[in-house]
């Protein structure tokens, strides 16, 4: 096809939107719906995937250690537990280290622990301790009893959140499974209905299509148009739902900022940062917006074609 | 042109047979149809609603295929054409005149008879040039650049025709095309298709139920119920 042919079917598509406009309104309002629900879905499941990856970020177990123990044997354990799989940071925390941790989170109280403060302070009560951060939060259980069977003798308790752990590994695949669900049911019905929205248009130009052939138009010659049209009204539809989800979101990010929802504080801060979300958004929408398009006129116009 | 060309076969239809399902039953639109058009004849075929014209027409025109039988064009096989094959034919050799005009609202009478030329391929500049050529030839210099609904009937028409006409098409189709035309406009639009057909010794299979229209014809073919039941030359005929 020549340039000059391309160029005059593109502004026929874009023409044939302005004179058809209550079928383009329509067409773009249904795709704009199913695209601002498809996005508050993946924003959604985006969301709240980043506070459980958070969670499991700040997630660690302590070992207590046996007052006593030989610091050389201590060091080699830390050592080991460094060495196990699963196994993303390890902190060996001293009896001293512990009482000053504990003063700071008492604050203008911890003036309290003063008689338990100073290395090699027989008096402190509190044990020394190995903290382990993971790397996979569904395999702490098994990390945890590896820990154990490294040093039996040596350690004191061990304190895991190892029920907090499954509860958000199943809140996690949950919402991946939900969310993503969701997002592929939306974009069927979407192509559904704008193939069907399509249909409608092709159908009330089907006599346009007749003189086309008539004259002497081939089948791309035709298809062209509505391909146009079709993936206009995809793209008009990206940049509307963008603006509804975008604004949306950006409201809710400064109404998080808000004092009174301190308490969500955070999951606030879990949040995909507006400025990361709206290109990605904007790319996304439009790029699914014109593929529904084109897919829906292509289902559609295939029909119509011979007269 | 010497008498032998112009006496050539143009169209050629053999046996040809059209059914159309209906629920369990068919109907029968033609029966067995035998016709030979030759160049430059006008050629009209007459008959009431229902009698399977329409039917013929658009089986001519490749626009439908056919139960039985075959229609060739310049000896060529339409009917067994594909529809990219048919597209390119109708480019070279088919024109059209429709009851309803058939422009195209979003483009000028200029463009809209550049069009059978742009699917040809020719530039725009080139086409432009000469659908205003066209249009002024069929009176219509004062509605180059007006859209179809800027414009009365009967220069729709004349639009209609020279869009027909523009590619020089070996056969022009018309389709009851004054149907929606008063008396006077008919006899203008009716004179300017025999014009053209005459100066360009183009062939022209003309569909109507109208006598008067039908006497344009050098030759009428009438159909009643899918049969041809009469093929007759008119006075007008300028055949050998």
């Amino acid at each position: 096809m020549k340039w000059s042919s391309f160029k005059y079917l593109t502004k026929q598509g874009l023409h044939s939107m302005v004179q058809n406009r209550l079928m383009t309104v329509a067409s773009v309002g249904v795709l704009t719906a199913c695209l601002i629900i498809t996005g508050i879905a993946a924003l959604l499941s985006v969301n709240v995937n980043s506070f459980v990856d958070y969670l499991s970020d700040q997630n660690e177990f302590e070992v207590y250690l046996n007052d006593g123990a030989d610091q050389t044997v201590v060091d080699a354990f830390v050592q080991s537990v460094s060495g196990l799989g699963n196994v993303a940071e390890v902190e060996y925390v001293s009896k001293a280290q512990a009482v000053e941790e504990m003063r700071s989170w008492m604050g203008e109280d911890g003036d309290l622990l003063e008689s338990y403060a100073g290395e090699g302070n027989a008096s402190n009560p509190l044990p020394a301790s190995v903290r382990v951060r993971v790397d996979d939060l569904e395999l702490l259980a098994e990390t945890v009893e590896s820990v154990k069977g490294l040093g039996a003798d040596l350690i004191y308790d061990v304190q895991s959140p190892t029920e907090l752990s499954s509860v958000l590994v199943g809140m996690k695949r949950a919402v991946t499974y939900a969310g993503w669900g969701l997002v592929a049911v939306l974009g069927v019905v979407s192509i559904v209905v704008i193939s069907n929205t399509i249909r409608l248009t092709v159908f009330a130009r089907r006599k346009e299509i007749n003189i086309m052939k008539f004259v002497g138009a081939t089948n791309a010659f035709i298809r062209l148009p509505f391909f146009v049209e079709g993936m206009a009204v995809g793209a008009i539809a990206g940049v509307l739902s963008t603006a509804v989800v975008g604004g949306g979101y950006y409201a809710l990010l400064r109404a998080l900022e808000n004092p009174n929802a301190a308490w969500l504080g955070e999951f606030t801060r879990c949040m995909w940062p507006f400025k990361d979300v709206i290109w990605i958004m904007l790319g996304g929408f439009v790029l699914f917006g014109v593929f529904i398009g084109g897919v829906g006129c292509a289902t559609s116009i295939r029909k119509h074609l011979k007269v | 042109m010497n008498e032998t060309a112009r006496a050539r076969p143009v169209i050629e239809v053999r046996g040809l047979r059209k059914e159309y399902p209906l629920g369990d039953e068919k109907v029968v639109a033609l029966k067995r149809i035998d016709l030979t058009v030759r160049r430059g004849e006008i050629c009209c075929i007459f008959g009431t609603s229902g009698s399977g014209k329409s039917t013929l027409l658009n089986l001519l025109a490749g626009m439908e295929k056919p139960t039985r039988g075959e229609v060739r064009i310049g000896g060529v096989p339409v009917s067994r054409l594909s529809e990219e094959e048919l597209a390119a034919f109708r480019q070279r050799h088919l024109g059209f005149v429709f009851q309803s005009y058939n422009l195209l609202p979003g483009l000028t009478a200029t463009e809209n008879v550049a069009m059978p030329l742009m699917f040809r391929g020719v530039p725009k500049a080139q086409r432009e040039q000469a659908a205003r050529a066209m249009l002024r030839r069929v009176g219509l210099a004062h509605r180059l650049d007006h859209y179809p609904g800027q414009m009365s009937g009967g220069q729709q028409q004349r639009a209609g025709i020279a869009r027909a006409f523009l590619a020089r098409p070996d056969v022009v189709f018309a389709d009851e095309p004054t149907g929606n035309l008063d008396s006077h406009t008919t006899v203008e639009v009716m004179e300017m298709i025999c014009a053209f057909s005459r100066d360009l010794h183009q062939t022209i299979v003309l569909v109507s139920h109208d006598p008067e229209m039908a006497a344009y014809a050098d030759r009428i073919v009438t159909l009643i119920d899918g049969e041809i039941v009469s093929d007759e030359p008119t006075d007008r005929r300028t055949l050998p």
